[in-house]
């Protein structure tokens, strides 16, 4: 490695450490309680995925630079230089952790392992190590904002296709604008993501619910995020904040990507609140904007750890299923200790290039779900639903894996609603 | 355009996000430079996706072909 980009990567390294992250790195005392709480290292029993080590991956580097310990005597605290090969280390330790931290909630002092490994997939981004296939997806995401006219007739003829295919199938609550979009003064702006999926099933709701919204020409996930370029992350969030600026909306409804509510939630003074979609869908059960029947079958949820540990939301997708079914079967021992499916970090996103580590590290996560009893795994996130559907696949266990909108959607009750409007 | 020439053909119909432009993004290099891919989706975002990822990854969409529900993307191999 160069001399100068060596330096530069100390650089970079240095323009992380905020005081939280001084804590991060100072205070491990090697108890091993995290440990366990990793699915990667329950699953696969190596150290090299114990939250503790990857910590100590970036945490060597730390040492040989930034301490005088490191800098003198850096054999005694097995402090490191930036090297090719310590990069490679720091590959493996940040993107084969999912940033769940369900560590940091074992952790007596509170290190947030994703934190640190922030750090490591900064300094893989600066010397331009990070995944191609991260990088590739981020690009794509800002190069759409920079110039939306050039994509927006794309984007309205695919969006006419889906109302074609929502007049076919719910013909009668359809209306004259089923999918709604740049909505001047629209009370709510609905993020999606590509698929029909993501954006027919939340229509039918909103429709129903007689909101006044209007769907995004972007989509919600957040690929700077995954890659950890804070630059991509901000540029890629600026173009659903700018447009929610322009149509003046209350609020923005951010659809099922467990990321994309993450990074949005964190905005510091926007003029508009930022919800997932299924805080909205208790909300209008609470207020009886919609009514639901009652499905059949046995269900268990799955939280999507950047939903429910790090966004807070778990009454809200339990409130839902309690007007939905009847059989309800909590996964054990408790959603606060509920294992990431591991799939979360940008590793669904890889694809194929990360499934065979995806299948092996979420064992415990498809022997919770078998552990259920449940005929469906309910989840609000479309990474998770991805994982899920590859576990099932995977280890047989024979579920069927539904999103909590299209469950929803399905089971509206037709007839108007009185406290409508 | 459905009788455009094609080297390789992707079936990306149905795939999850962001599937279909990580398979074109891979798909792509497995035809020669100057080669093209017909890449077949079922995903509205795909309209909007694949342009963006033209642009950015440099490689040319020849054209589109709407049928069905579905959209082939005929995409040139420029570097």
């Amino acid at each position: 490695m160069e001399a100068q980009l060596k330096n530069d990567l100390v650089n970079v390294f240095k323009s992380k450490l905020s005081s939280q992250m001084l804590l991060n790195l100072d205070t491990c005392s090697r108890c091993g309680l995290c440990t366990e709480a990793c699915h990667a290292y329950a699953s696969i029993p190596l150290v090299k995925y114990a939250p503790a080590y990857r910590a100590e991956v970036v945490r060597r580097i730390y040492k040989r630079s930034f301490t005088a310990q490191g800098k003198f005597a850096p054999v005694m605290g097995e402090a490191k230089e930036i090297t090719d090969a310590a990069l490679m280390e720091l590959k493996e330790a940040a993107f084969s952790c999912t940033g769940c931290r369900r560590c940091m909630v074992y952790c007596p002092f509170g290190i947030d392992t994703q934190q640190i490994m922030s750090i490591a997939k900064l300094l893989l981004v600066a010397a331009q190590a990070e995944p191609e296939t991260l990088s590739m997806l981020a690009d794509m995401s800002v190069s759409k904002g920079e110039n939306i006219d050039a994509f927006k007739e794309g984007f309205l003829s695919g969006i006419k296709r889906l109302e074609d295919q929502m007049i076919q199938t719910w013909r009668d609550e359809a209306g004259e604008d089923p999918i709604p979009t740049d909505v001047v003064g629209a009370d709510l702006l609905y993020v999606a993501l590509a698929g029909a999926h993501s954006i027919i099933p939340s229509a039918r709701i909103f429709n129903a619910a007689g909101e006044k919204w209007s769907l995004s020409f972007f989509e919600a996930v957040n690929f700077g995020a995954f890659v950890g370029d804070p630059t991509k992350t901000k540029l890629i969030l600026d173009r659903i904040v700018n447009e929610a600026k322009r149509l003046r909306v209350k609020e923005v409804c951010i659809c099922e990507c467990g990321t994309a509510v993450r990074v949005a939630k964190q905005l510091k003074g926007a003029p508009f609140k930022v919800v997932s979609l299924t805080e909205v869908h208790a909300r209008y059960i609470r207020q009886g904007r919609i009514r639901l029947k009652k499905l059949p079958g046995s269900y268990t949820y799955h939280d999507p750890c950047q939903i429910a540990r790090n966004g807070g939301v778990y009454d809200e997708p339990r409130y839902i299923l309690s007007h939905l079914v009847n059989d309800f079967r909590e996964m054990s021992p408790d959603p606060k200790y509920n294992w990431c499916c591991g799939g979360g970090g940008g590793l669904v996103a890889m694809g194929d290039e990360t499934l065979d580590f995806r299948m092996q590290s979420a064992k415990v996560k498809a022997d919770q779900v078998r552990g259920s009893g449940a005929d469906v795994v309910v989840t609000a996130c479309e990474n998770c639903h991805t994982q899920l559907s590859d576990l099932n696949k995977h280890y047989g266990l024979g579920k069927e894996v539904r999103f909590l909108s299209s469950l929803v959607a399905d089971a509206l009750l037709p007839e108007p609603q009185e406290a409508r409007g | 355009m459905s009788t455009m020439a094609f080297d390789k053909e992707l079936d990306l119909r149905n795939l999850p996000c962001p599937m279909p432009v990580v398979k074109i993004s891979k798909g792509i290099k497995e035809v020669a430079v100057g080669g093209v891919v017909k890449a077949v989706t079922t995903d509205p975002g795909a309209l909007t996706d694949f342009p963006a990822w033209a642009k950015t990854s440099g490689n040319q969409i020849l054209g589109t072909d709407e049928a069905g529900g579905e959209v082939s993307f005929f995409i040139k191999r420029m570097k």
